[in-house]
């Protein structure tokens, strides 16, 4: 992905009066008191609810499909198959909306819309559908291997392998005086919100709207237009509370289309929301990854080379972003770099970017390599990284390529890691895995970093300034938990001098707001913030304009502070925003639009360093965090509150990730054994000590992003696995080079360990 | 960067006060949200369906009586039959929390209970927590402490934590944590979470 703007950006002049402070969301009302409406909240007269009937097989040709009696019964008023769907890719996929061809268990055969659930339910087993079993594959290896079961008629392998090359990777290793040659693997690992994917579509003559939970309503829109082939002003995407997406809800799914068709032809309003089982099955969940790394390491302590084969197992279907982040290219310096990225379809359920893309498991891979070389040469893990990692000034690439042709500016990584070094007390660390110490409890420490780009793109946004003085922001990409109605407004806030109690949002509107690329990528605050910003100076201007005549002053002798308008050099001069609105009679709209991308050659990134200190029980394999301080680099923080709110959280998805979450598979047919929370275990409050986290914020100011903000979203959920694994190790001599890092995984390890004669068997 | 000490305003309204506020006090709230009353007078059907059964229940205060399927579960009769979104359905089957209610005083999972089972019982939503305009203590902490992200799971969080403080009024973290635990947070704003249940255990009134 490209890196973002620099130059230009809003700093005003002055102190700042609201960005930069603590406190609650302007919306905290609405979410603590029900009132918050949620997709699945919305009921429309004579809504019918939907149902979707999906496959059984991981792999199958859909040879006939009879859905005459299921149309027969009372209370159904619309079923589709593949014969209605539109024979167009869903955005960004290869994926129909329905098809005659399935590619993963689960993969959505025929939908129904009846006047009720039980009728929907009995609806759908009335429908016969007589399938072709074919041959499947689940091993994104196996997939490439000759003979394999070929999903696509141009083979498993999307696109060609994605190679990156600087130096000279064989000379690279061979001049290195120590290399390591491991294997990691993320399996495909559930990513996805409490809220399932809900719909409701409403059809007036040839207009839809459709009320989503998605977080990217412009790219839902774009779908529509190709899947429905409707002229865009026909088409109003709603996204207004949605209830989490990490990533699996930033791109169009089948479940939009199948609602506005079954909607078309009940001519009814359809309401359509997954199981927890179809929301595990169907969401765009995380991919699996395989790393096979070679690194090569000179006396002086500096990386010289690495080498990364991935296999990204993509699913059945991928939404367009795929493969691993920019760690190699962009985290440290290495002289001699080779990346092979093959991504490959399988029979396992369809995934797609979550939170981070590939970041999490490239961390994994990467950082546990750096550990592990570093351990082996007698160095500190932490010294090394800060020996190798990019500074300020140092040459990156302005694009996913390898070519440094770009200087890196605004990086705070190396302030991250010394001040995470110190939180935790890094000096207490292990010099040696902890094997001598009595009794089973074995204590140690790791850390790991990361780093991504902060989206950007095209960006869209306005601000509706009301005769009573108070403001609406509209924007549409979402506010899905990360606060972005808060930051946004109180970006406008600051901008406008308009207090932020009067501020309200339309967020997620694709009617009511300008275009905007969406919410994920770490790109809400950057892209939007940076429109609403530019929104905000254009209705100022309006608002000074206006004023200047009322008050014997030309607009530029004018401030609005406080939500007053005064005279600079005299500032009894004044008149209340009120006042001035309603002389002026009439509301002011401010429009922002702003269209980011790399300029020039500096590249800002934004970083982060986690180290977490952790009791390895020997006995029972019980892993238990007993401090973890992420420390991030987020530019200005907009809300200090809602910014360590996402670095806890984030934290503790990713540490989610080295205990539970992985999707598992029968051999047998495919099928995902565990969809559902008992069997994944997304972690409770007593999995993680929440009181063990601590987010630091380290004072520093982006270019690109609004005031100084960067993006921030995704990178907290990056190190979790290699930090965790980097400790156990540091903790108990066991390297974990496959997550989750389960009790039975740490046993066997620990057994492996132990001289041959007190081996359990 | 640490919180401040935790701001959480003077409670305007105790706890026993809302407790005690009952049918009249509650009613003016929830009536504005609940048109709908004309149905709790309906007589009893008069050709008996073995499949459906008359349910009565006092949901914050109002009293209702619907004739359901006997399947209905209580999150199906309080969204769909009540119209009262706030309880949310994260999983149907007992592994989230986001359909959590109170009745009679305890905190269940509202997506695995039958409405017919509860007939007979107070129940209380996320709706009948605030009296007149007055948020709860608990409201207020959550708001403080920003004890959530998305806002999906906080309905059942709130009302758990309720059932708790009411037995439990002056809890260690630790029993919260443990209290808590049927309640995922997926963004894991547990943090704030845990923070919140703390200071509206300190605001409420013993
Ligand atoms: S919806 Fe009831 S426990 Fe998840
Ligand atoms: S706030 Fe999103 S699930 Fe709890």
């Amino acid at each position: 992905m490209a890196q973002q703007v620099t130059g230009q950006a809003g700093q005003p002049g002055g102190a700042l009066n609201v960005v930069g402070r603590r406190g609650p969301n302007i919306d905290a009302i609405d979410r603590v008191t029900g009132q918050a409406k949620y997709t699945a909240d919305i009921e429309l007269p004579g809504m019918l609810t939907a149902r979707i009937l999906r496959s059984p097989h991981a792999h199958a040709r859909v040879v006939r499909i009879d859905t005459s009696k299921a149309e027969a019964l009372g209370g159904v008023l619309s079923v589709i198959t593949y014969r209605d769907a539109p024979k167009v890719m869903i955005w960004g996929s290869r994926q129909y909306v329905l098809n005659d061809r399935v590619r993963f268990a689960g993969e959505a055969v025929a939908a129904v819309a009846a006047v009720d659930a039980d009728t929907a339910a009995r609806a759908l087993k009335l429908i016969s559908v007589e399938y072709e079993p074919l041959p499947f594959v689940l091993d994104p290896e196996a997939a490439l291997a000759a003979g394999a079961p070929q999903l696509f008629e141009d083979g498993n392998l999307e696109g060609q392998p994605r190679v990156v090359n600087r130096g000279d990777i064989e000379q690279g290793l061979k001049e290195s005086d120590h290399v390591i040659a491991r294997t990691y693997r993320c399996p495909t690992m559930w990513s996805g919100s409490l809220e399932p994917h809900a719909v409701v579509a409403q059809w007036e003559n040839d207009r839809v709207t459709l009320w989503c939970s998605t977080q990217s309503p412009f790219r839902v829109h774009a779908n529509m237009v190709a899947q429905l082939g409707l002229p865009d002003s026909h088409i109003r995407i709603i996204a207004s509370y949605v209830g989490g997406g990490f990533g699996t809800k930033s791109a169009p799914h089948v479940d939009e289309t199948i609602a506005a068709l079954l909607a078309r032809k009940a001519r009814r309003p359809v309401s359509l929301r997954y199981s927890r089982e179809e929301e595990i099955l169907d969401s765009n969940t995380r991919f699996e990854v395989k790393m096979y790394i070679r690194m090569g390491v000179k006396k002086d302590m500096t990386l010289h080379a690495l080498d990364i084969r991935a296999f990204i197992n993509q699913g059945a279907y991928h939404t367009r972003l795929g493969g691993l982040g920019n760690h190699a290219t962009h985290l440290y310096n290495v002289p001699h770099l080779r990346t092979v990225q093959n991504r490959v379809h399988t029979n396992v359920p369809n995934t797609g970017p979550t939170r981070g893309v590939g970041d999490p498991q490239e961390c994994f891979g990467l950082d546990s390599a750096i550990d592990e070389i570093a351990v082996e040469m007698g160095w500190d893990p932490m010294a090394f990284r800060l020996k190798n990692i990019k500074r300020n000034g140092d040459p990156i690439p302005r694009a996913a390529g390898g070519a440094e042709d770009g200087r890196l500016v605004t990086q705070a990584l190396d302030r991250c890691i010394e001040a995470g070094a110190s939180r935790i007390e890094w000096t207490r660390r292990n010099q040696a895995p902890n094997t001598a110490q009595a009794g089973p409890i074995r204590r140690g420490m790791g850390m790991a970093c990361t780093e991504r780009t902060g989206g950007g793109g095209l960006s869209g946004a306005q601000v509706k300034v009301f005769l009573d003085g108070s403001v609406i922001v509209f924007y549409s990409s979402t506010d899905i938990g990360t606060g972005s109605r808060t930051t946004l407004s109180m970006i406008a806030a600051e901008v406008l001098g308009i207090p932020l109690k009067s501020f309200r949002t339309v967020a997620g509107d694709t009617e009511a707001a300008p275009w905007d690329g969406g919410s994920q990528g770490n790109r809400t605050l950057q892209g939007t913030g940076r429109a609403v910003e530019a929104a905000a100076r254009d209705a100022l201007r309006q608002i000074l304009a206006g004023a200047a005549p009322l008050l014997k002053a030309t607009p530029e002798e004018l401030e609005l502070v406080g939500g007053s308008i005064r005279v600079k050099t005299e500032t009894a001069r004044t008149m209340t925003l009120q006042q001035v609105m309603e002389r002026r009679g009439r509301s002011v709209v401010g429009d922002g639009s702003i269209a980011q991308g790399q300029q020039g050659t500096d590249v800002e990134r934004t970083s982060a360093a986690h180290f977490v200190e952790l009791d390895v029980d020997t006995e029972t394999g019980k892993v238990t965090v007993i401090k973890y301080v992420s420390v991030h680099d987020v530019g200005r923080p907009i809300n200090v509150t809602i910014v360590e709110n996402q670095i806890e959280g984030g934290t503790i998805q990713g540490l989610a990730l080295t205990r539970s979450e992985e999707m598992r598979f029968d051999p047998r047919n495919g099928r995902t054994l565990n969809a559902n929370f008992l069997d994944l275990m997304p972690p409770t409050m007593m999995d993680f000590d929440p009181r063990a986290i601590e987010a630091v914020i380290i004072p520093n100011e982006g270019l690109a992003g609004p005031f100084g903000g960067k993006g921030l979203g995704e990178n907290p959920c990056h190190p979790g696995m290699a930090a965790v694994a980097n400790a156990i190790y540091n903790a108990t001599g066991i390297r974990l080079r496959e997550v989750p890092f389960t009790r039975g995984a740490i046993l066997r390890a620990l057994n492996d360990q132990r001289p041959a004669a007190s081996r359990t068997a | 960067m640490r919180d401040d000490e935790p701001n959480v305003p003077e409670a305007s309204v105790s706890r026993r006060a809302f407790l005690k506020g009952g049918a009249a006090a509650t009613g003016a709230l929830s009536s504005a949200l609940l048109p709908e009353t004309a149905e709790a007078q309906l007589p009893v059907a008069t050709t008996p369906d073995a499949r459906r059964t008359m349910v009565e229940m006092r949901v914050n205060g109002i009293p209702y009586r619907h004739e359901v399927p006997n399947h209905t579960t209580l999150l199906e009769f309080i969204r769909g039959d009540l119209k009262l979104t706030g309880a949310k359905a994260g999983c149907d089957r007992l592994q989230c929390g986001a359909c959590t209610v109170i009745v009679n005083g305890r905190n269940i999972y509202s997506c695995t209970a039958l409405a017919v089972e509860v007939s007979g019982a107070e129940v209380t939503t996320i709706e009948g927590l605030a009296k007149d305009n007055a948020l709860h203590p608990l409201q207020q902490a959550f708001i403080e402490h920003s004890g959530y992200q998305c806002g999906f799971c906080t309905s059942g969080q709130i009302l758990a934590a309720k059932a708790f403080l009411d037995r439990h009024p002056t809890p260690s973290e630790d029993d919260v944590r443990l209290a808590m635990s049927g309640n995922i947070c997926r963004c894991s704003a547990y943090k704030r979470i845990l923070e919140s249940v703390m200071a509206a255990s300190r605001a409420m009134p013993v």
